[in-house]
């Protein structure tokens, strides 16, 4: 009786200490060691190097794919999520020759799923940053997974669809946007007014304007059937500055505004006698589906349905007075027309606070920065 | 038990006949102002799909004596449709040619009942994103697709991407709620005329069939966007698009069967965040008899169960 309770109290006493360190090292004594978080500069160099580092740790690369998905989360920190070759580099993380499958079965099973699902998303991330796989990396994958495995059909699929789709847009953009906001602009306007192949765009500073304010420059397009058109607008009736209108090019948001005009009036009685649209389709004879007649068209793009547009531009500050100047600059090039008609600014105000939505219930703290930063 | 087994009948018929009269769920593309605030799951089905709609809880509940009463009102109007449908089969002959180079008009904006024809979606409707769209009248008198995309994935461990916002027709129907498709043959090309915002949408034509591996069956194109104030008419051969399932690309593509077309949209989801305008004046089709290519895309013999599995 005696002895089972001293045996007792020592595994208790033992047990309750064990779970006691335990506890205790979890604590204190593990350190967590992410190498792309202490790394202090944030580039290619040193992504590349954390790879390198991972691979000279150990012959037998293990935990490699939780090294590669945590690659992978961190691309958009160092800046590399559209290069090549450090996708490259993360797939030369896997080792090579012992995923292969040996027979049917092992081919038909997925062999090693973990490994080849995480290759699978790694071939994914590419694809939505708009990278294109090369050869090289195909003999990479061939080596790691064979040629049945499932990182392979992706790369296949991949290298089927993605350049069918790379040069298909009919506005072409350069692989780099430029990063000065005047060179984008241009490309936006250049865009925009492509429609008509006469536009002429023009680059000028607000400086030559004497009393302007901003001191900006201005991406102004203007076409010789525009300026007819301007110089023909009634003089009474005013034109209209509106916008701001915005352009995507690619994720760049250019905004534009636009000089609007009266459409003119639809010419009275000029119909071709041969025209045969007008007529009403007799019932009986077969062949459509909804109805023929199209909205009509007016005879110059220019003239569109909420008025004709004059002019485009952009401006560096998209103030008024820099629109103001703007308008002054057609004046002085090309336009007199401009200092009789009058010209009127609707500017919508661009809606700065969007409120965002957020998933978890907004925090105190937070909600106390809000009314500071509003004070 | 014989009673218990006859409304397991009931209900078996109610939930794998969403189409049929005696149905009593009705389908949310015909009032989709509701708001659902939960959604079940979007579960994989390894073998068989169970729903149409992949598990998102679209129905609206309803009292047998609500459903009496909304049957009746429709009754009018479906005798009336039906009236027609005779009608036409006695007068009409069948549609042989299409006009080269003369577009039919299959929606035109200019009227704000033709906007009732469509609905639509985004990621936040079944709380997966925060992305919100509507499809209204522009200042111009025309469609106007627009809204704000919004990539952020919302933090349920569950959802790995968002941001997506689309319209879509409507189901067409004959009279008394008989599915029906669109039939397009006569015509090779999809004709738009499009103001957008210089981004790129994904055109959608849907062509769901009777078995449950084509309901999810879509043929995708890009409908690319100028930008800025002036109208453009983008032209798209049917040749052009491709197939997709839930929206992976297929490795075995097939051309569209035109007689199935069940419906058509346009999806807005370029992983760009920011607000979207697209205005659309018409979307037409038309024949176009220089353009002779059936299928645009070339597929080629590979080793067994490589591709397609």
């Amino acid at each position: 009786m005696m002895a089972t309770k001293i045996l007792w109290n020592i595994m208790k006493t033992k047990s309750s200490n064990i779970m006691f360190k335990r506890w205790e090292s979890s604590e204190k004594r593990v350190a967590m060691h992410d190498p792309f978080v202490t790394q202090p500069k944030k580039n290619k160099k040193t992504y590349l190097e954390v790879i390198k580092m991972f691979e000279d740790q150990d012959n037998r690369r293990r935990g490699h794919v939780e090294f590669v998905y945590a690659a992978l989360a961190k691309m958009k920190e160092f800046g590399v999520q559209k290069d090549l070759e450090v996708y490259k580099a993360l797939v030369d993380v896997f080792p090579k020759g012992k995923f292969i499958p040996q027979n049917i079965f092992q081919a038909e099973f997925m062999h090693y799923p973990k490994q080849q699902q995480c290759a699978v998303d790694l071939l994914e991330q590419m694809e939505d940053n708009k990278v294109i796989p090369d050869t090289e990396m195909e003999q990479m994958l061939l080596n790691i997974f064979g040629n049945r495995g499932i990182p392979l059909r992706k790369y296949w699929r991949m290298m089927y669809w993605m350049p069918k789709f790379k040069n298909l847009s009919p506005w072409y953009l350069p692989d780099e946007m430029p990063s000065d906001t005047m060179m984008l602009a241009k490309l936006a306007i250049e865009r925009i007014t492509s429609v008509d192949p006469d536009t002429k765009v023009n680059v000028w500073q607000t400086e030559e304007i004497e009393v302007s304010l901003d001191k900006t420059w201005i991406v102004s397009a203007q076409s010789e059937a525009q300026k007819i058109l301007l110089s023909e607008q009634p003089i009474d009736e005013p034109l209209v500055v509106r916008g701001p209108y915005d352009v995507y090019l690619r994720d760049q948001i250019v905004t534009y505004f636009l000089l609007l005009g009266k459409t003119r009036a639809d010419p009275k009685d000029d119909r071709d006698p041969d025209d045969v649209s007008d007529i009403e389709k007799p019932p009986g004879i077969p062949g459509y589906i909804g109805s023929t007649k199209l909205p009509a068209v007016k005879c110059t793009v220019h003239e569109q349905d909420d008025g004709t547009i004059v002019s485009v531009c952009a401006t560096g500050t998209s103030s008024r007075d820099s629109l103001l100047s703007w308008i002054r600059l057609l004046e002085k090039y090309g336009n007199p027309i401009l200092s009789t008609v009058p010209v009127i600014f609707t500017l919508t105000a661009p809606p700065n606070d969007l409120s965002i939505q957020e998933t978890q219930p907004v925090a105190q703290d937070d909600a106390s920065e809000k009314t500071k930063s509003n004070e | 038990m014989a009673l218990f087994r006859n409304t397991s009948i009931i209900n078996f018929c109610k939930t794998y006949r969403q189409y049929s009269v005696l149905c009593k769920k009705v389908n949310t593309d015909l009032c989709y102002n509701k708001s659902c605030s939960v959604i079940v799951n979007t579960q994989r089905w390894l073998f068989w799909e169970k729903d149409r709609k992949g598990g998102y809880n679209t129905e609206i509940k309803m009292s047998n004596w609500e459903h009496l009463k909304n049957g009746y009102k429709e009754l009018k109007k479906e005798l009336k449709l039906f009236g027609q449908e005779v009608k036409e089969l006695f007068e009409m002959d069948p549609v042989l040619i299409a006009r080269p180079g003369e577009t039919d008009v299959v929606w035109c904006f200019n009227d704000p009942s033709v906007l009732d024809k469509f609905v639509t979606t985004s990621d936040s409707d079944h709380n997966e994103g925060f992305s919100s769209c509507s499809f209204e009248m522009s200042p111009a008198g025309r469609g106007n697709f627009h809204g704000y995309l919004d990539t952020r994935v919302p933090k349920d461990g569950r959802i790995k991407k968002a941001g997506y916002c689309g319209i879509r027709s409507k189901i067409i129907r004959k009279s008394f709620k008989r599915a029906t498709t669109y039939d397009w043959h006569l015509y090779n090309t999809l004709v738009l005329k499009i103001r957008g915002d210089g981004r790129s949408y994904l055109l959608n034509i849907s062509c769901e069939g009777y078995y449950d591996i084509t309901w999810n069956d879509i043929y995708h194109y890009v409908l690319y966007t100028r930008g800025g104030p002036y109208w453009q008419i983008a032209k798209i051969p049917f040749s052009k698009f491709v197939l997709g399932s839930k929206g992976r690309l297929q490795d075995k593509q097939t051309r569209i069967r035109f007689d199935r077309v069940t419906h058509f949209g346009i999806s807005c989801g370029d992983k760009i965040d920011g607000r979207f305008n697209l205005e659309i004046e018409y979307i037409g089709l038309e024949f176009d008899p220089t353009h002779d290519e059936e299928f645009a895309y070339e597929m080629y013999r590979t080793d067994k169960y490589i591709v397609g599995v």
